[in-house]
């Protein structure tokens, strides 16, 4: 379970998310909605702690009695997916898949890793192939998986649907919600469109415009 | 780069860039003065000043710096805009498009010489023309080479900086939109020329300015064309200088350092008019920018300028295709049109001179060129670590630094530099030269790799340090590993910047190391020109060929690698199974 505790964000003085706390438990997946510039990406940042100098915010996150807050980026284990896969292009599809698997795991075992996570989307026979094959759709499952293989310990998905085609968008919501159960972590999606948060058949919350311009942060 | 204290780093290497330049400055200005501890002279005094401005060689060797170097560039300039504007976007243009980087890669000494083998009395383009049409059975007395008023120098300047200007050209308008004002234009009836004129031309000036600056300081302080094919006593100054340098007088030294102070102030001068010459053209001609007509008699100009470009771009051409046939004639007597006899005997005698030169040559250019991207990839990450998104990029000291090397007169200057070298004891060894090239080489590969790098999608390196915290690896295969073709046309561009130094490689190495490019100058006048041919383009070649390799090689990489891995892995398949 991951849990965010009076999250407070602000930008040169202004309050932009005032005491925000949720919990999301293993497999559920929580969308978070709001006009743009609410600071939706900042919570994001913050929970991946690649928060930048600029914005000052305080909150406290736990995982299970964990202190995440507490941690640098690279302690976390986090997996995030954004509009844009970020398959590295110089690399062919398996390559790209090898690269997320934690190194303690045996060099047999990756193999098989990988070859699995391809055969869930039934492209074994593109493992050699450039991410650039791909289409769109299959780009961005491949980045799940890919994600995924990392093996985090909760996921963030920042609008990983914007970029792609309304027919394939109900495709991918599935087949991602599918994944998150399967690896049953906490995912928190970020979106601005009401059929993705309705997809992913879990809570959502909706950020509204802080109106009190209180508290300049010291 | 996982850089841990990236201000630290930007300081460390300010103090890289501005040191040798401090030194050099000082270097030429105190001696100027007749300060110079190594000969033991201690008291300032302004003897050389006088013994300069009583000299009539300086001013005569002034005048003709002068009008070449002014010169070279108008027409350059001129020439490159003028064939921008006839052949922008059109298909016999793109053919000269996909010339210019070659071109580019040539060193100018090579293009030089192959120009006094083409344009001499004695040259191909005579004996293609006799005796069927001039009548000469044997060389006539003219001078065309080496012509006292420089006009061969400016010739020669002009078919290096041409291709230079057009390539930066070229680059430039991919920023401005050009297509869609030529459509606009079009629609309002402009000619072609005239929308050139008015609107893209005056666009385009201010991005490229630096570029002919460049070429303007250039132009103003070359060294080795003007040896091959400039006039001599009197030569252009800075010929000139670099004799009074190397002079057994020692005291000559000093007024060549005073040449050499008068030799920067020049270039500022020029530089400052330059610029000064352009408002007020910009002044006279805005005005007739709006005056509605669609045709002008400055159009004839252009369409001059784009026949001039095309004949000297032809001339270029012609010039590097006689390199070969020099290097493979066994006898050619004017006026045949083409060697009687043919021969490896050239190259084949001159293979142990050739390797050693070419070894010197490759050493020094891939060392200086590995160096300079190394230190061009630690300057831009301390400069992307000094912004962020919020904090958009401010002017760097990088920036500018690095250019000055190159708008600085390398005679006197270099020399000013060598004195460090003496102190630290390091002349005349190879490192001393790669330093020295290090000097030139940096700038070209810095600006090269600057668009690329800065512009990389910084998030592809945070995905993989998110999916796996190794960030020097990830730096390594990742970031570096996408910027491929950047970093290889950067590594070719500095190559060929390196294989073409004269002056550095010469006074550094004190002589004593011997590159293509030294020993062709050395030799371009000797007359042997079956033995500088082949030194000329084996100069040539390298550039060309490692440029090719740049381009090819990122092309091709990942897909040739993975069927590497392929085939290995098939093959490692079958052997178990054989088990």
């Amino acid at each position: 379970m991951l849990s965010v505790n009076a999250f407070s964000l602000s930008l040169d003085g202004k309050r932009l998310i005032d005491n925000l706390s949720f919990k999301i438990e293993s497999g559920q997946v929580l969308s978070i909605m709001g006009p743009s510039g609410i600071g939706k990406s900042s919570l994001l940042n913050f929970l991946s702690g690649s928060l930048t100098s600029h914005l000052s915010a305080s909150g406290e996150i736990y995982l299970k009695d964990q202190a995440l807050h507490l941690l640098p980026t690279q302690e976390r284990q986090v997996g995030l997916l954004q509009q844009m896969p970020l398959l590295f292009p110089h690399m062919s599809i398996i390559e790209n898949l090898l690269f997320a698997i934690p190194s303690r795991v045996k060099k047999s075992e990756r193999q098989v890793l990988a070859i699995k996570a391809l055969a869930r989307l039934d492209i074994e026979n593109k493992a050699n192939a450039l991410p650039k094959e791909l289409s769109g759709g299959q780009q961005a499952r491949v980045a799940l998986l890919r994600t995924l293989l990392a093996e985090p310990k909760y996921l963030l998905l920042d609008e990983p649907f914007s970029k792609l085609d309304p027919a394939l968008r109900r495709d991918v919501r599935a087949f991602v919600l599918d994944e998150i159960r399967q690896a049953n972590i906490p995912a928190l999606l970020v979106t601005h469109d009401p059929e993705d948060a309705k997809a992913m058949e879990g809570e959502c919350l909706e950020l509204k415009n802080v109106t009190s311009v209180s508290a300049v942060e010291s | 780069m996982p850089l841990k204290h990236p201000k630290q780093v930007a300081s460390l290497l300010v103090f890289l860039l501005a040191m040798p330049i401090a030194v050099g400055l000082v270097g030429t200005v105190l001696p100027a003065f007749q300060y110079f501890p190594p000969l033991g002279s201690h008291q300032f005094s302004l003897v050389p000043w006088l013994t300069l401005f009583h000299s009539e060689e300086f001013y005569s060797s002034l005048k003709l710096t002068l009008i070449s170097g002014i010169g070279a560039p108008l027409l350059a300039v001129w020439l490159a805009l003028s064939l921008l504007a006839w052949g922008y976007e059109k298909p016999p243009f793109r053919r000269i498009e996909a010339m210019l980087a070659p071109i580019l890669a040539i060193p100018h000494a090579a293009i030089a010489i192959g120009l006094l083998f083409l344009l001499s009395p004695s040259g191909w383009l005579l004996r293609l023309f006799s005796p069927w049409l001039t009548g000469f059975e044997r060389p006539p007395n003219w001078i065309t080479t080496q012509d006292p008023y420089a006009l061969s120098l400016i010739f020669a300047l002009v078919i290096k900086e041409m291709p230079y200007l057009l390539f930066v050209m070229l680059a430039s308008l991919q920023t401005m939109q050009a297509r869609q004002s030529l459509q606009v234009c079009r629609t309002l009836g402009y000619s072609r020329l005239t929308t050139w004129r008015k609107i893209l031309i005056p666009q385009l000036y201010p991005i490229v300015r630096l570029p002919i600056f460049i070429v303007i300081a250039f132009s103003l302080t070359v060294v080795d064309l003007a040896m091959i094919i400039g006039p001599n006593t009197p030569s252009t100054l800075s010929v000139t200088l670099l004799r009074w340098f190397n002079a057994p007088d020692l005291s000559m030294r000093y007024i060549a350092s005073a040449g050499a102070v008068v030799l920067m102030v020049v270039i500022a001068i020029v530089l400052a008019g330059w610029e000064f010459g352009h408002r007020v053209l910009q002044q006279l001609t805005t005005p007739e920018r709006s005056n509605g007509k669609r045709q002008g008699a400055t159009d004839y100009l252009v369409q001059l300028g784009a026949i001039l470009g095309v004949l000297s771009l032809i001339t270029a051409f012609l010039a590097l295709l006689v390199l070969p046939m020099w290097s493979l004639t066994r006898r050619w007597r004017f006026p045949d049109a083409l060697p009687s006899q043919w021969t490896w005997d050239n190259i084949h005698s001159a293979i142990p001179l050739l390797i050693q030169l070419s070894s010197n040559t490759l050493l020094i250019a891939l060392a200086a060129t590995g160096i300079a991207c190394l230190m061009s990839l630690l300057m831009l990450e301390s400069k992307r670590a000094s912004y962020t998104k919020e904090t958009p990029p401010k002017h760097h000291p990088f920036d500018w630094l690095i250019y000055v090397p190159i708008l600085l007169p390398q005679v006197g200057f270099l020399f000013g530099v060598s004195v460090l070298m003496l102190q630290t004891n390091l002349n005349g060894s190879f490192l001393a030269i790669i330093a020295m090239h290090l000097l030139y080489v940096l700038p070209y590969v810095y600006l090269t790799l600057k668009g690329p790098y800065l512009a990389y999608q910084e998030e592809y390196l945070y995905q993989a340090n998110r999916l796996r915290y190794q960030p020097w690896r990830n730096y390594l295969f990742i970031k570096l590993a996408m910027l491929k073709p950047a970093l290889f046309t950067a590594f070719a561009i500095g190559f060929s910047v390196s294989v073409a130094q004269y002056l550095p490689t010469l006074i550094a190495g004190e002589g004593r190391h011997s590159t293509l490019t030294t020993e062709a100058v050395a030799r371009a006048a000797s007359g042997d020109r079956k033995q500088v041919g082949s030194m000329a383009l084996l100069q040539a070649f390298f550039p060309v060929f490692v440029f090719w390799l740049s381009q090819q090689l990122p092309r091709h990489w990942t897909q040739w690698r993975l069927a590497l891995k392929t085939s290995f892995n098939m093959r490692k398949k079958s052997s178990i199974d054989k088990k």
